[in-house]
């Protein structure tokens, strides 16, 4: 087996031919990867992708079958002692002590770590300062999944690992976080976290890894990745039955046509021949428009592209 | 040792805030102990009823007898073995004395056959208590007439013993039963929570952290032997101060004791609940240990009440030599088994679950 040198230095994590299996069931299929340090790195993937797999044997709770790994160029299940000082974890669904506080429970992971973050500051940047006396088991889901995320990060570690740390979460605390991560990012952290929320990947990441059925199926900038698979633009047509296709897809400039909960998508390379087409047909009776919206491709096109599914089914 | 600390202060607010915990662990110690020292804390009959049969009223006998007739507590009936045991069997007798025959050579109380003993056959009603007292006063006050007889130094030196200068009620002997039992369940049921921990996901998320596991045992562990200390206080001020029950051995013997107790039992408690995957299933496998347990180890009601056939199963439970230790300790009966058995044997069990738990416990 090659040994992984050279890239050590800049890169955090390692990851090469990685692969899990549950039985006869591949979760992780051979994936490899590198995330330098300060990068934002996001993996995304419908449920049962493989993520949360992933994440646990990079940080030494679950082991390979096989390939290699390497995070701070310490090995997660021999060298764990000295990898978990050094990094934060977010698992997906954690358990709490039920009858501690908000404050005991952050203080008491702060403890643990060598040089953490006051508890003032994570419950300002988690938005629980008013929350700090409450039982844990009494929070609302949103407000757990913050605590849960400021546990995380409160150990001060140089890699993060965040399991879908948005999850639950409504818009604004959503942004909220989006800030902390780049707050901490500017602290030369390096973060590697799961979503299944295309704008949060594309908002929020450097660098994004699409995995699904066990196997990254596209890595790189979100623009890259969605500049890879789409010069076209979107139109999207709500309230579109699919018995329309057949005469969208003979409008000038329509490259694809993607039909999903009764709404079509063109994906086309000249968005005004397409249109004055579209309102012509109109016009005619020949087809009802109630809702029409342009945009830029997305993640999720791009995704929608790779698999032929939507990331929420 | 300040993330030890710390672990053990947030282990503890959790669980003292659980009222359940509280409950089990602290206030139905306390409860038990009000409950049966009201039901068994009025005086008994300070009287005892001594059979003495003479088989040659000899000098040896007659000595024996006058210490006998020295001593309040005992009312005196001769007779032969028969009427005296008869009577025994209809319980107007405590006991049965029988002063055999000796054959006085020169050299009974020589040195050098100091280890031949002539037996003395008492027997005696087992079903009270009590009457284990009346043995062991027995026993020494034939030292004393032994030592009365010779006219030189003493070959045995008896250490003094404490015994209750006052009759011992019923109470006292279920005080150290409760506390025994007290200790027995903390230790059982409380291994409960670290099944709680590993099927809750806590110990897995804990998992992601630099905090060694041993810690978290560690702290379990240290949490437990601070309950026993604190049951332990409860019970023996409720006793002492509520109840009137003498306290004969020192603090450091009773926790001495006690943190060895609870070290048994906790360590059996993981023994048993290591195959458990849910709280549940070793909730369920720690009562069908614990109840039997209760009944068979004599520490609420004497051993002889049992069928012949269980003495083995009664001989191989911890909580008969607990029990056996922490009545000697703290109100001064004799032991039943000796200290040296007693430690030793709940020393084995000790190893024994503490090798079964570290052999056989799954952290997920
Ligand atoms: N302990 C396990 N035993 C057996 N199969 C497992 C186990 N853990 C996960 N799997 C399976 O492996 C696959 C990947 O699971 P994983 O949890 O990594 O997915 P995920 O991408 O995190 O999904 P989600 O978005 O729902 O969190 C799933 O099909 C899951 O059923
Ligand atoms: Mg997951």
């Amino acid at each position: 087996m090659k040994q992984l040198k050279g890239s050590a230095d800049l890169a955090s994590i390692v990851v090469r031919e990685l692969t899990k299996r549950y039985g006869n069931l591949t979760a992780v299929n051979q994936i490899s990867l590198v995330v330098e340090t300060g990068e934002i790195f996001g993996m995304l993937g419908p449920n049962g992708a493989g993520k949360t797999t992933t994440v646990e044997i990079l940080v030494g709770l679950r082991t390979a079958d096989a390939g290699e790994v390497k995070v701070l160029g310490f090995d997660p299940v021999t060298e764990d002692k000295k990898l978990k000082r050094s990094i934060g974890v977010q698992l997906q669904m954690p358990a709490l002590f039920p009858r501690l506080t908000v404050e005991e429970a952050l203080q008491l992971n702060a403890t643990f770590y060598p040089d953490p973050f006051p508890v003032d500051q994570v419950l300002e940047w988690m938005g629980l300062t008013d929350r700090r006396k409450m039982f844990t088991h009494k929070l609302s889901g949103g407000q757990l999944q913050r605590l849960i995320v400021g546990m995380a990060i409160i150990g001060n570690g140089k890699v993060l690992f965040l399991d879908e740390p948005t999850t639950g979460l409504d818009p604004q605390a959503r942004h909220n976080l989006w800030d902390v991560f780049q707050l901490l990012q500017k602290m030369g952290k390096t973060i590697f976290l799961t979503t299944h929320y295309m704008e949060e990947a594309q908002y929020l990441c450097d660098r994004v890894a699409i995995i699904d059925h066990g196997s990254i199926i596209a890595l790189g900038t979100p623009d890259q990745l969605i500049g890879d698979q789409f010069e076209e633009k979107a139109i999207e047509l709500s309230e579109m039955g699919s018995e329309n296709e057949t005469i969208l897809r003979e409008l000038p400039g329509v490259t694809r046509v993607q039909t999903a909960h009764n709404q079509i998508t063109l994906y086309s390379t000249h968005v005004e021949a397409t249109i004055r087409e579209l309102i012509q047909l109109e016009a005619e009776q020949r087809l009802a428009i109630s809702g029409l919206a342009i945009r830029k491709a997305s993640l999720e096109d791009v995704f929608l592209k790779l698999t032929g599914r939507s990331i929420r089914q | 040792m300040k993330i030890f600390f710390n672990l053990v202060m947030a282990t503890l607010k959790d669980m003292i805030r659980d009222k359940m915990t509280v409950f089990w662990f602290i206030l139905f110690p306390v409860l038990f102990m009000f409950l049966f020292g009201m039901i068994f804390s009025g005086p008994q009959n300070v009287n005892f009823d001594l059979g003495v049969v003479v088989e040659e009223p000899d000098f040896f006998a007659q000595s024996f007898l006058a210490n006998l007739e020295q001593v309040e507590m005992l009312t005196l009936f001769q007779g032969s073995l028969e009427d005296e045991l008869d009577a025994l069997g209809q319980r107007k007798r405590n006991a049965v004395l029988v002063l055999p025959d000796i054959q006085f050579g020169p050299d009974l109380f020589n040195e050098d056959q100091s280890n031949e003993s002539v037996a003395i056959p008492v027997y005696y009603d087992a079903s009270s208590q009590a009457n284990k007292v009346l043995i062991f006063m027995l026993s020494e006050i034939f030292n004393h007439v032994e030592r009365g007889m010779q006219n030189r130094a003493r070959i045995f030196t008896l250490d003094a013993k404490p015994v209750q200068a006052e009759s011992l009620r019923d109470v006292d002997y279920l005080l150290p039963g409760i506390l025994a039992m007290a200790l027995m369940q903390l230790g059982l049921f409380g291994s409960l929570r670290l099944v709680y921990l590993r099927e809750r996901r806590i110990l897995r998320s804990l998992g992601a952290t630099p905090l060694p596991r041993t810690h978290i045992v560690l702290s379990e562990i240290i949490i437990r032997l601070l309950m026993a200390a604190i049951q332990t206080l409860l019970i023996i001020l409720i006793g002492h101060f509520v109840f009137d029950v003498q306290i004969m051995g020192s603090w450091w013997q009773v926790l001495g004791a006690v943190f060895f107790g609870a070290a048994v039992f906790v360590s059996i408690g993981y023994m048993l609940v290591t195959f458990a995957k849910t709280e549940e299933s070793g909730n369920g496998i720690i009562q069908v240990v614990q109840f039997p347990m209760m009944f068979l180890s004599g520490i609420f009601f004497p051993l002889e009440f049992l069928p012949a056939f269980l003495k083995p199963v009664v001989r191989a439970i911890p909580l008969t030599y607990l029990g056996d230790l922490l009545r000697s300790i703290i109100i001064g009966v004799p032991y039943a088994f000796g200290l040296t058995t007693d430690l030793l044997i709940l020393s084995g069990w000790l190893i024994v679950s503490l090798i079964m738990t570290i052999r056989f416990w799954r952290w997920d």
